[in-house]
């Protein structure tokens, strides 16, 4: 490209950006706990990520096709098992250095090296072998095994080789973490109380909103008032009992954001009595999860467009894993619980189960954040195996210790936990069901144990093509729905809230602000 | 005299009225259908919240959360100024620096830090405001200790003691009626009924800053309601429209009864 | 007096202690925590690399070691960068303002304090408005410090968080801290209880009979139980202030040590505590001073009078 048409798009650029509206801020859920997109570890930071790095592949908001911003072609290689990247050219970083391949191959490594102390790394370790560059445009990424669905492998965030002096060993204090440098529509800069996002002028990106700025939002209440009286233009996530407030105000909209996230009740397979298949299939039929939903959500049975959709396996159904034959239990059927239980040994005297002359308590547990988005459901979870006979003692559980203890297999004082998980770009779930294990069954969190469904996954992992991964995942969510390792509750969108001046505000799912470079703010 | 039976006869309803709260505290509170947000005159005694669970439960439920430990910190408050003002006239120099030190050192430490500390440690099912209550004793009373230690040494110190032992007095009257019961009482008392609010509002305080930083609640079961979420639930009514006042109202009686609790203890205790 | 010096140089002494002590043991006491932040962010059983997060971190060697290393850091102003809090922003940054803002919290919530008590001791204040300051104390901090966020929120929406809007949350935050919680009150009764009882000692009444003036006669005896008072009321606000920044989301040393203890950031606890430290020696070198003063002034020979001999 010439120098004069360099010129004429930066101009054009800036000319753009400065025509539409000033700053827009917004409410999300907390501060982000980092920027550096190798720390992420909440929807929070990848949230805030999005606005500043590129993801080497992402799926369009509009067409779910996968796409990229920064790789201008690619050929699979080596039968498979490499993948050649040919970047798009005049990409700057926000510092204005070039982006060459160098930093494809920087971040790779980076992720690859042990002195990085990174779950998400880690992530890419069982899938990546190394890189390559093949000049300054050309970088070849090796895989581990072939994949039937390589480029979906690659949705990181690519890092800048030079912010960290070609030194692979990303600790998380670095001042990257507060001051990243990334070639995304905007440049963060993380302050004690909020984010300001600023636009940056770069050929893959034409963000037409100058300044963004991020708060923490605190009582949810002030948050729907500061956004009526026009104080703020935005909030992430609306809690349920204010929706219908925001949806009855003409200069605000409601919009729905997939998180991509299903909720479940996780049971201790390896405690009596939930050791015996019949006794969690009972506690499956004894869920009412219409009542559930109603109550904490505010979804009624019959609601169009509800945020809030049943599932009867370890996928969305949007999701082509879902398997369909498998239908949902929406309301409770005690008959049936009942006789299962009896079945299984259990009597039930005095309007109390008890399994080998002693009553049965449920120790049960919530991650608490969840509490915000369905209001009192481990309340309610609580009520409804109370009422069906069962003791029960309910507590909340913070991040830090759900990450600590429950998801590494040490929850083994609880009976029940209650959780959710969401899946970016790639949805595997076989590190939450496969045999804990060397680099295998990380998340599995009460150490769920069965041949049949590690061979199941095994066969996922082993898969060359899209059919066959789906066959698998199918027949593993048959089997999760008949052995019921979790109770499977619903998928749950959230909703967000926006001013109309906000225009074109197209909401990604998971990452929120992929399609950011469309909004526009009249304000 | 009459107006110190009074204090007393106020202090005691003030305590029975806590005591009977505790123990009347139903396990659970049940939603009731189509009584959200209802008033004391549609739900009473207390109304309801936004949920239709009565306030009642709440006023209860917090009654349990809060006494017990409450007095238990006032107690043990009023135990250590009595120790520290005891130890100024025993007359051993060398336990008192040693003592003035370590209370130094203690009292300088971040109380909130300390409390969150002990909060963490505790496991879940011991959850609860005793143990936080003895250990916010414990940081509080070296400000009672100083103060009783100061009026201790006012009134003679070992001299005090030696003056009325050469009077005839054995030395637990000197110390239990002459000491204790005629100089330190007021000091104590008024420590002791201060560190019974301040337990209060530590149990308000935890309670929002669990919920700020999205913590399992510090001071009592997640089953449980205190009367912190009466005021989280009031406060909004003062700013916006929001039908939460007699929630509020509520929330500050029953702190309320705990400051009179605590001012008519110490107007019983008052120096003659 | 026997040894009158002992408990004021007790007092210095543990004060020129503090800035050391208090760090140390709060280092023991996150260390108890369960788990540790490199396994916080890198769980072993989730990926690699804990052990060189820990030794880089200096969490392998004890806490001991963890606390010398970081003190010898800190004196050359090396405070190193928030781990989890705000991962990767400069601890040295933060806690310069940190510090500032805590210490105006403070010292303006204490004018409310010092200014009633001296007018209740003097007389001035009738103990008829007791039952008014109790009321507005009834009323617990975190309420008037929601309201004032609150208010701050709606009003300055998007700007909460600028330079005006930080001086709003101080003074707002400062009336709470002074008024809230019983703080005034207590500092009311307090000080007319501790001048009323001296009052009632006979040398007042026979120094009013001489002539002079009841305080020149009861304040240097309560010089040091008011000092102590006023010590124990500042380190009562200090905790209380812990609560003030987080609702008011002021950044200060409270805030800072309450986050980085919840979420195990050991070097912003150290620092924040250290400060908070620093605050509290300040106070006890202060106490311990005046009551040298005091003491030196009441074994100085009264003015103006001379023994005679007895003719």
């Amino acid at each position: 490209m010439g120098r004069r048409r360099h010129l004429l798009i930066a101009g054009g650029l800036t000319a753009a950006a400065l025509s539409t509206g000033g700053s827009l801020t917004y409410y999300d859920e907390t501060l982000p706990t980092t920027l550096n997109p190798l720390y992420a570890s909440s929807m929070v930071d990848f949230r805030s990520q999005e606005l500043i790095f590129d993801r080497l592949w992402f799926n369009s908001s509009i067409n779910n096709e996968l796409e990229s911003r920064v790789v201008d072609s690619w050929e699979m290689a080596d039968g498979g098992r490499a993948i050649r990247l040919t970047l798009k050219s005049s990409i700057k970083w926000h510092d204005g250095k070039p982006f060459t391949s160098k930093d494809i191959c920087f971040t790779v490594q980076a992720m690859l090296d042990p002195g990085t102390p990174s779950p998400i790394a880690e992530g890419y370790r069982d899938i990546l072998a190394g890189c390559k560059t093949e000049g300054n445009s050309v970088a070849k990424v090796t895989f581990k095994k072939v994949f039937h669905n390589p480029r979906q492998r690659l949705g990181f965030a690519v890092l800048p080789r030079h912010a960290f002096r070609n030194n692979t060993r990303i600790s998380p204090d670095l001042e990257f973490s507060a001051r990243p440098i990334g070639t995304g529509a905007m440049k963060g800069s993380r302050g004690t109380r909020g984010v300001v996002f600023s636009a940056v002028e770069n050929p893959h990106h034409r963000a037409k909103i100058p300044q963004l700025q991020m708060q923490e939002g605190n009582d949810p209440l002030l948050q729907v008032r500061a956004i009526m009286n026009n104080a703020v233009q935005g909030i992430i996530a609306v809690s349920p009992p204010y929706r219908a407030e925001i949806s009855a105000r003409d200069e605000l909209a409601l919009k729905s954001y997939d998180l991509r996230s299903w909720w479940f009740i996780a049971l201790n397979t390896a405690k009596a009595p939930l050791n015996n298949a019949k006794v969690r299939q009972a506690l499956d039929y004894i869920l009412d999860r219409n009542e559930l939903r109603e109550k904490s959500i505010g979804v009624k049975p019959g609601e169009r467009n509800s945020p809030c959709e049943f599932i009867s396996g370890p996928f969305v159904q949007s999701s082509p894993y879902y398997n369909r034959q498998v239908p949902t239990k929406d309301r409770s059927d005690m008959a049936k619980a009942s006789a299962l239980l009896t079945e299984a040994g259990l009597k039930k005297t005095g309007g109390t189960w008890s399994s080998r002359g002693a009553a049965v308590n449920f120790r049960l547990g919530m991650l608490k954040s969840m509490n915000t988005e369905a209001p009192d459901l481990l309340e309610y979870v609580g009520n409804q195996f109370g009422a069906a006979g069962f003791g029960r003692q309910s507590f909340k559980i913070s991040t830090d210790e759900w990450n600590r203890e429950m998801l590494t297999g040490k929850a083994k004082n609880y009976d029940m936990l209650i959780g959710k998980w969401s899946f970016g770009q790639v949805e595997d779930v076989n590190d939450l069901f496969n045999t804990r294990k060397t680099g295998k069954g990380t998340r599995n969190i009460f150490n769920y144990s069965r041949a049949d469904v590690d061979k199941l996954l095994d066969n996922y992992d082993r898969a060359k093509t899209d059919t066959a991964a789906k066959d698998a995942y199918h027949k593993l969510h048959a089997y999760l729905a008949d052995d019921l390792p979790y109770l499977f509750l619903w998928k749950l969108d959230t909703k967000s809230a926006w001013r109309t001046e906000v225009k074109s505000n197209t909401i990604s799912p998971y990452f929120y602000f992929t399609e950011f470079d469309s909004w526009k703010y009249d304000g | 005299m009459n107006k110190r039976r009074l204090a007393l006869t106020i202090a005691l309803t003030c305590v029975g009225l806590l005591l009977l709260g505790s123990f009347t505290a139903p396990e659970r509170l049940s939603p009731v259908s189509g009584a959200e947000y209802a008033l004391p005159m549609e739900a009473p005694p207390f109304g309801a919240d936004a949920r239709g669970r009565s306030l009642l439960g709440y006023a209860l439920q917090g009654a349990q959360i809060v006494a017990g430990p409450a007095f238990l910190a006032a107690v043990l408050v009023g135990l250590l100024a009595t120790l520290g003002g005891l130890l100024r006239c025993a007359g051993s120099e060398r336990l008192v620096t040693i003592v003035n030190g370590f209370r130094e050192v203690v009292g300088a430490l971040p109380r909130m830090v300390v409390i969150l500390v002990v909060a963490l440690l505790t496991p879940p099912e011991w959850r609860g405001l005793g143990v936080l209550a003895v250990f916010w004793a414990i940081l509080a009373a070296p400000g009672a200790i100083d103060e009783a230690s100061a009026v201790a040494s006012r009134i003679g110190g070992a001299n005090f003691v030696e003056a009325l032992r050469a009077h005839g007095f054995t030395r637990p009257r000197i110390y239990l009626y002459h000491i204790v019961a005629l100089n330190l009482r007021p000091v104590i008392v008024r420590h002791a009924s201060e560190t019974l609010m301040q337990v209060v509002f530590l149990e308000v305080a935890l309670s929002y800053l669990a919920l700020a930083s999205d913590e399992p609640s510090f001071t009592h079961l997640e089953s449980f309601h205190s009367w912190a979420d009466l005021l989280y639930m009031g406060y909004t009514s003062l700013i916006l429209d929001v039908p939460t006042m007699h929630a509020l109202l509520l929330g500050l009686g029953l702190v309320g009864v705990t400051a009179v609790l605590s001012v008519s203890v110490t107007a019983s205790a008052r120096a003659r | 007096m026997k040894q009158w010096w002992l408990q004021p140089m007790v007092r210095i002494g543990v004060a020129l202690a503090l800035p050391l002590a208090v760090p140390l043991i709060i280092t023991y006491l996150i260390w108890a925590l369960p788990g540790d932040p490199a396994s916080i962010i890198c769980p072993p059983e989730l990926c690699g690399g804990t052990e060189e997060l820990a030794k880089r971190w200096n969490l392998d060697g004890g806490p001991y070691q963890f606390y010398t290393a970081w003190m010898a850091n800190a004196v050359t102003g090396e405070f190193g960068n928030s781990w989890r809090v705000l991962q990767g922003v400069p601890i040295a940054g933060l806690l310069g303002t940190a510090l500032p803002n805590t210490v105006m919290l403070i010292l303006l919530s204490l004018v409310p304090l010092v200014v009633f008590s001296a007018a209740s001791s003097a007389g001035w204040l009738s103990p008829r408005l007791d039952p008014l300051f109790q009321t507005i104390g009834l009323v617990p901090a975190v309420v008037y410090g929601l309201v004032a966020a609150a208010v701050i929120q709606l009003t300055f929406g998007a700007d909460a968080f600028t330079e005006d809007a930080l001086r709003i949350r101080l003074l707002l935050g400062a009336l709470v801290l002074g008024v809230a919680d019983g703080a005034l009150a207590g500092a009311v009764t307090g000080t007319r209880s501790l001048f009323d009882a001296e009052r009632k000692q006979r040398y007042v009444g026979v120094a009013i009979l001489r002539g002079e003036t009841e305080l020149s006669n009861t304040l240097p005896n309560l010089a040091s139980a008011l000092a102590g008072q006023l010590r124990a009321r500042t380190l009562h606000l200090l905790s209380g202030a812990v609560i003030i920044e987080a609702v008011l989301q002021i950044d200060g040393l409270g805030d800072f040590l309450w986050r980085g203890t919840l979420k195990q950031d050991f070097g912003l606890v150290l620092a924040t505590a250290t400060g908070f430290a620093v605050v509290s020696a300040a106070l006890l070198a202060f106490q311990g001073l005046l009551e040298i003063f005091v003491a030196l002034h009441v074994r100085r020979s009264p003015a103006q009078v001379s023994i005679e001999e007895a003719a």
